[in-house]
């Protein structure tokens, strides 16, 4: 059968080149220039985030007696279930909630949690849990090594779960990394079409760089866009929007916000966070939306590691195990996905993940990308996080 | 024995020895030749002209004292942990080293043994591969692939620390197969598996390259249809014998030396054959390249895109912006946006080529350069570059034909065709300098 996806390979990629304006080098093995690809924006939240005054399970009695000062008033909560409500500075994601564009993940972990961050993360970047493969491939990588594809990393360092054997990730910072400093220079320098093969591929492709500059110079200044939060991840969802309406070639972003080691006085930093992410998040999506490329996006939050469920003596949490995510995108299954973990059932004094985040993965790669799976997770079934 | 494909170039009618040719000599074998280099290249003969890039005499514009500077610019970014300031500190060598072609080959093989200090996380490790890459660049690729393959970066970056006994991993012995060596189609997945065997117990101990025997297999393995009790060091000698090695280092330099569309199957053929009879001798295969008629021919002639480390260096070069010079650290940035981040490949396979390397970002980043060079700043130089000054220091006028001619015979070694002249006279000089620097034909060479 002939799939959208092969006709694109096969018909003529010079053809399409021409047109779509694109800011990253592709293998012909890669798949075609679709701009109707879907595409997977991944924000990692560092430090390790309080999943239980994330995702609050204030009907179990259990939980007030594990936050004596930390415990959130359950009539502030975002309510998901009768039972569960989300930490109230995450209310900007309400109307995706109501909307069943947001699914909340509780209990997302591995076996054998390890507390360290560094290595907490490496094995959520890889997806390995061998010492030996932990400084490897990382899943996003791997993902995208069949096409030899491209993945964004947007603020920071290339993350290592976009390293690939094939596929290559680029660090962007900047919008300014893609607009012109001096735009009449630039389009005086385009001579007109040549016989020349390489030289009238390079021409082509300096109009269409121009095209794309022009367009997101536009962007940029366009006041009436939906607003973000001045915030460093509203900025960078920012720019991932732009370069998705640009026509960016590239499937998977990844970014990170920073600072969810919340050891003492967690309340005030931890609802400052939440609210940041929460509020950048919505702001993209509303963004998405109006440019009508909510359909093509899904977004993935995660952390390292939950954070222990007895609060500490100095008001804060010290680092746990299983964590909450977030997957926000047009054919996700909204509300609750999977269970809550019990708060009595404990292992070395933390509860049992109900999720192995490897499901969650193998369902946003297969179910959503529409990529292989990764072979050596293969038998744990995707996490039913879509609608069929 | 066929005539050879690879007879030495002597000018005559049908190729001539002009400024188009003496430009393409120095794009190709240098980081672009400025003015004065170019005459004196005209001047004294093609022959005279590649042994100057073969021996290192060819840049006028060396820095005084290079050694001694390089070396402290190395040692400061090591001392203080920064891979930003090591990246600098090639970039200085790409400007202002004597030895442009071997500066050069040296990128080469960082490209073939890819390496990104983005995992190996240590400048020192970096800075100590590079000059092991820097010391066998125009060797005999025997001592070049056995210290490289054995560089703690290298190994760490393969993870070779966890290949021990009866727990393989592969990532190690399979790019050594496919990338170093003797490439795909030349051996199988069991192969792969084999080779992991022999190389069980090599690691990386305190910096050091370490063999570690408790960690060895010392079973017996058969690769590629030998079978012995190999270890590293014997399955390193055994790739080497293989004749697809020899294939595979030449579609190397060809890619460098030429277009993506390469040479002729016999020409390829015949490189082969000559790096077989004499230990993969890479400096002799370089030199037979820069020598050959072949190299001059038209049809290898401006048809190959610039690296991004190509263009911002050579851009800067022949702009003569030597005092001051732009910021180093600045340059390796912009080379970074276009898509080479030295010491930071995006992954085994090195950087990609020819076409690969056009995009909007990397299109955009390059006229950026262009208009930063120029105008000072965000190059980090205090001045703007003098376009009417600079042609009139080499004889031309300062009107705007004068200057777009200087310009387009420094870039091309041609004058400005009408379409060219049409387009950028009327732009301030300024301008119609950065336009020559941004336009898609500044992007091959």
């Amino acid at each position: 059968m002939l799939t959208r996806r092969s006709f694109l390979q096969s018909s003529s990629l010079v053809a399409l080149s021409a047109t779509v304006p694109l800011f990253v080098s592709r293998s012909v093995r890669a798949a075609a220039p679709d701009r109707d690809a879907r595409v997977l924006v991944v924000v990692e939240m560092d430090g390790g985030n309080d999943a239980l005054n994330t995702v609050v399970p204030h009907a179990d009695a259990e939980y007030a007696r594990l936050r004596p000062k930390l415990k959130l008033d359950p009539k502030r909560l975002v309510k998901v279930t009768d039972a569960v409500g989300l930490h109230p500075a995450l209310r900007p994601l309400d109307k995706l909630l109501s909307d069943g564009r947001l699914a909340v993940l509780p209990g997302v972990g591995y076996p054998n949690p390890n507390r360290s961050h560094f290595e907490s993360m490496a094995m959520w970047h890889t997806a390995r849990f061998d010492e030996a493969e932990l400084r490897g491939y990382g899943w996003l990588g791997r993902a995208m090594d069949p096409s030899a594809g491209n993945l964004f990393s947007v603020g920071g360092e290339v993350s290592p779960a976009l390293r690939g054997r094939r596929s290559s990730a680029v660090a962007f910072k900047r919008i300014e990394e893609v607009l012109l400093t001096d735009t009449t220079a630039a389009k005086a320098s385009v001579g007109a079409e040549s016989a020349d093969d390489l030289l009238a591929y390079v021409r082509r492709q300096a109009t269409d760089a121009h095209a794309a500059a022009d367009k997101l110079a536009k962007l940029t200044g366009d006041k009436t866009s939906p607003s973000y939060p001045q915030t460093e991840l509203g900025e960078r969802l920012k720019i991932v929007a732009k370069l998705l309406k640009a026509g960016v070639g590239a499937r998977v972003f990844y970014t990170q916000q920073s600072g969810y080691d919340t050891h003492s006085q967690q309340a005030f930093t931890h609802a400052t966070l939440l609210g940041e992410f929460a509020a950048a998040v919505a702001a993209f999506f509303a963004d998405l939306k109006a440019s009508k490329l909510d359909e093509r996006v899904t977004l993935m939050s995660f952390s390292e590691f939950g954070r222990t469920i007895k609060e500490n003596g100095s008001a804060g949490t010290d680092h746990g195990t299983a964590g909450a995510g977030f997957v926000c995108g047009p054919t996700v299954a909204g509300g609750l996905v999977g269970s809550l973990p019990n708060l009595t059932d404990l292992d070395k004094g933390e509860p049992k993940m109900t999720t192995d985040f490897r499901r969650v993965y193998h369902a946003l790669t297969a179910d959503w990308m529409g990529l292989p799976p990764d072979p050596a997770a293969d038998k744990l079934d995707p996490l039913p996080l879509f609608k069929a | 024995m066929p005539e050879t494909l690879w007879a030495a170039y002597t000018p005559d009618d049908q190729q001539p020895w002009d400024l188009k040719r003496a430009v393409h000599l120095h794009r190709r074998a240098a980081f672009a030749g400025t003015w004065d280099e170019l005459h004196r290249d005209l001047k004294d003969g093609p022959e005279k002209a590649v042994s100057r890039l073969l021996n290192g005499t060819a840049n006028l514009h060396a820095a005084k004292e290079f050694d001694k500077t390089s070396t402290l610019l190395f040692d400061a970014a090591v001392t203080q942990g920064e891979i930003g300031r090591l990246k600098a500190g090639w970039f200085y060598r790409f400007l202002l080293g004597p030895h442009p072609l071997h500066e050069k080959l040296t990128l080469l093989w960082h490209d073939h043994f890819a390496t990104a200090n983005g995992k190996v996380d240590d400048p020192g490790l970096m800075r100590r591969q590079n000059e092991t890459l820097r010391t066998h660049a125009a060797g005999k690729f025997a001592p070049l692939l056995n210290a490289a393959v054995r560089e703690p970066a290298t190994l760490l970056y393969l993870d070779a620390q966890t290949n021990r006994k009866g727990h393989a991993n592969e990532n190690l012995a399979r790019e050594l197969m496919e990338l170093f060596t003797v490439g795909v189609g030349h051996y199988t997945e069991a192969d792969v598996k084999e080779a992991a065997r022999a190389l069980t117990g090599w690691s990386v101990d305190d910096g050091q390259f370490v063999e570690l025997a408790e960690r060895h297999d010392i079973g017996e393995k058969t690769v590629l249809g030998a079978k012995a009790k190999f270890d590293g060091a014997q399955l390193v000698d055994l790739l080497l014998k293989q004749p697809a090695t020899a294939d595979r280092l030449v579609k190397k330099l060809v890619r460098q030396f030429f277009s993506d569309t390469g040479v002729s199957a016999d020409a390829a053929k015949q490189l082969a054959d000559g790096l077989r009879e004499r230990e993969l001798d890479v400096g002799w295969a370089v030199e037979t390249i820069l020598k050959s008629r072949l190299f001059f021919a038209d049809a290898n002639l401006r048809n190959r895109v610039l690296m991004p480390v190509e263009y911002v260096v050579g851009s800067a070069r022949v702009l003569e912006l030597f005092d001051p010079a732009p910021s180093t650290l600045a340059m390796a940035d912009w080379s970074a946006r276009m898509g080479q981040d030295v010491f930071d490949p995006p992954n085994v396979g090195g950087w990609p080529t020819g076409k690969k390397w056009v995009h909007s970002r990397s299109l955009i980043a390059r006229a950026n350069y262009a208009t930063a060079l120029v105008t000072g700043p965000d190059s980090g130089r205090t001045v703007a570059y003098d376009p009417a000054g600079q042609a009139k220091r080499h004889g031309f006028g300062a009107t705007p034909a004068d200057v777009l001619t200087y310009h387009h015979r420094l870039l091309f070694g041609t004058d400005p065709p009408a379409d060219t002249r049409n387009r950028l006279e009327p732009l301030p000089l300024p301008k119609l300098t950065t336009a020559l620097l941004a336009s898609p034909e500044a992007q091959l060479g």
